[in-house]
């Protein structure tokens, strides 16, 4: 599961996190959005984001719920 | 709508803690993985003890002064509450940062006469440098600026953004030339216009839909009475982390309408479609979504909160204290400010001392008590020039804006 968090983080939305955020696992270095590795987000807390949108950051209406949840855990356990 | 008194003393009766709060400050860096203390920093955020020193302060605000800050991240930096002085002005090392999205190349400021805005919506539209400015008007403006999210911290429903308490706000004065005069230079607003919509410069990344990162505001035509194109804070040159080479300032009206790095100043029938303007900054009641409808996020409301003693952890004995604070009313002058040690039940008229810098700017105020051993909450409620008494209540809203109560940001306080 983690590595296809990993891949949806990197590739798999529109745009993608990838695009904005700073995550040392997944090799991105984006500056628009905080940086997650300091960050350190639970994944309910991502899920919210991902889901309702937050700041700058859109609402990602189009993705699964097990899409978001993949990303999700991917990115809580890529912080911890 | 009216709540019971919701007066935060759980802390206070805990003294080791607050020692341990306050022992925090100034140790400058607890561990870069700061972020752990994230839960802990909105617990104590609520309450008005101190958050602990996070992380080191980000590049651009490298100039800054780290013990007077609370980095939350590297586009949001909190003033400390016992960091305000009584100066009136708020110095530029100590003032609060707030970036929607991260600053452009600091090579921008190398030169900042040779920066240029598109002026449009004028019978003469037409692209000015800063030094074309210069020579087209200069007006001083002494001015809050407070994030519209100032007093989010207070939240008890804990909306998502940075969990700020006093520390998004200072009073700072603006050099530039009035907005009013350049729009007439250029021939005056077209017909039609009831907007000023002002472009940050901002870089956006491939990939991302533009509207959605852009930072562009509108806010109501009258606002260019007042409104500076700024080049210069508290009399030096605008830095990069507050907007420079440029920066639309808009007195009396909430921080994120003071269009940093300003590109573009637009005359306009309708607002801004970007996300920040459509759907974002809005009174958005808690569970919906946000939409034009809703008020826009727009003049400041009459706010006041006390400075000293007792901020940020500071032990106090029995004696003579000097209670201190800031006070202002957005686009209208503060008359008078009340303070009371007991949490609002009783008030007393605390003075206003040093310079009267203009409706725009705060007041700064001073009461002094005898206080003998005991807990006490602290309390200042300011009243405008129309009679305007500051809320008693916070309006409640999804994402945090505009707080004003005062009994949010009463203070508890132990005296030994």
């Amino acid at each position: 599961d983690l590595t296809k968090g990993r891949q949806m983080f990197q590739q798999g939305t529109t745009p993608a996190c990838a695009v904005c955020h700073t995550l040392k696992d997944a090799g991105t270095s984006g500056e628009i959005g905080p940086n997650l590795d300091e960050l350190k987000p639970d994944a309910d807390r991502v899920a919210k984001a991902i889901r309702e949108g937050l700041g700058v950051m859109p609402a990602f209406t189009d993705l699964s719920d097990e899409e978001v949840r993949l990303l999700a855990e991917y990115v809580a356990a890529a912080t911890k | 709508m009216l709540s019971s008194p919701r007066i935060p003393e759980r802390n206070v009766t805990d003294p080791g803690r607050r020692r341990l709060l306050g022992g925090a400050i100034g140790t400058f860096a607890i561990g870069l993985g700061g972020f752990s203390q994230t839960a802990l920093a909105q617990t104590v955020a609520a309450t008005g003890t101190p958050v602990p020193a996070s992380k080191p302060l980000p590049q651009y605000t490298a100039w800054k002064e780290a013990d007077a800050l609370i980095v939350h991240s590297s586009n949001t930096l909190e003033t400390r509450r016992s960091a305000y002085g009584s100066g009136v002005i708020t110095p530029a090392d100590r003032l609060f940062v707030r970036n929607n999205v991260p600053p452009p190349d600091p090579s921008i400021v190398a030169d900042p006469d040779a920066w240029t805005v598109a002026i449009e919506g004028v019978k003469n539209p037409r692209s000015l440098s800063v030094a074309e400015l210069k020579g087209m008007g200069l007006e001083t403006t002494a001015a809050v600026l407070q994030c519209s999210g100032n007093g989010r911290g207070f939240f008890p429903s804990k909306p998502s953004g940075t969990p700020w308490t006093v520390g998004a706000a200072g009073c700072v004065i603006w050099s530039g030339v009035p907005v009013r005069s350049l729009a007439q230079a250029l021939g005056g607003p077209v017909e039609g216009v009831v907007y000023m919509t002002g472009t940050g410069g901002e870089a956006i990344p491939q990939g991302v839909d533009p509207k959605s990162v852009l930072v562009e505001r509108s806010v109501p035509i009258k606002a260019m009475e007042d409104a500076l194109l700024a080049w210069e804070m508290n009399g030096e040159p605008v830095p990069l982390a507050h907007g420079g080479p440029l920066r639309l300032v808009v007195p009396g009206y909430s921080g994120v309408n003071n269009i940093k790095y300003i590109k573009r100043l637009a005359f306009t029938p309708k607002q801004s479609d970007a996300r920040i303007m459509e759907s974002r900054y809005r009174m958005t009641p808690p569970g919906e979504k946000g939409n034009p409808n809703q008020a826009s996020i727009w003049e400041m409301g009459v706010k006041s909160w006390i400075t000293s003693p007792g901020t940020d952890g500071e032990q106090m004995k029995a004696g003579r204290h000097m209670i201190e604070g800031v006070a202002f009313g957005g686009t209208n002058a503060v008359k008078s400010v009340e303070v009371s040690v007991d949490g609002g039940r009783t008030w007393q008229e605390a003075r206003l001392v040093g310079p009267d810098l203009g409706r725009f700017a705060w007041r700064q105020f001073a009461l002094p008590v005898d206080l003998r051993p005991g807990s006490y909450v602290l309390a200042s409620r300011a009243t405008d020039v129309n009679g305007k008494v500051q809320d008693e209540l916070r309006i409640d809203n999804s994402a945090g804006y505009n707080n004003t109560s005062w009994r949010d940001h009463a203070l508890p306080v132990m005296v030994a």
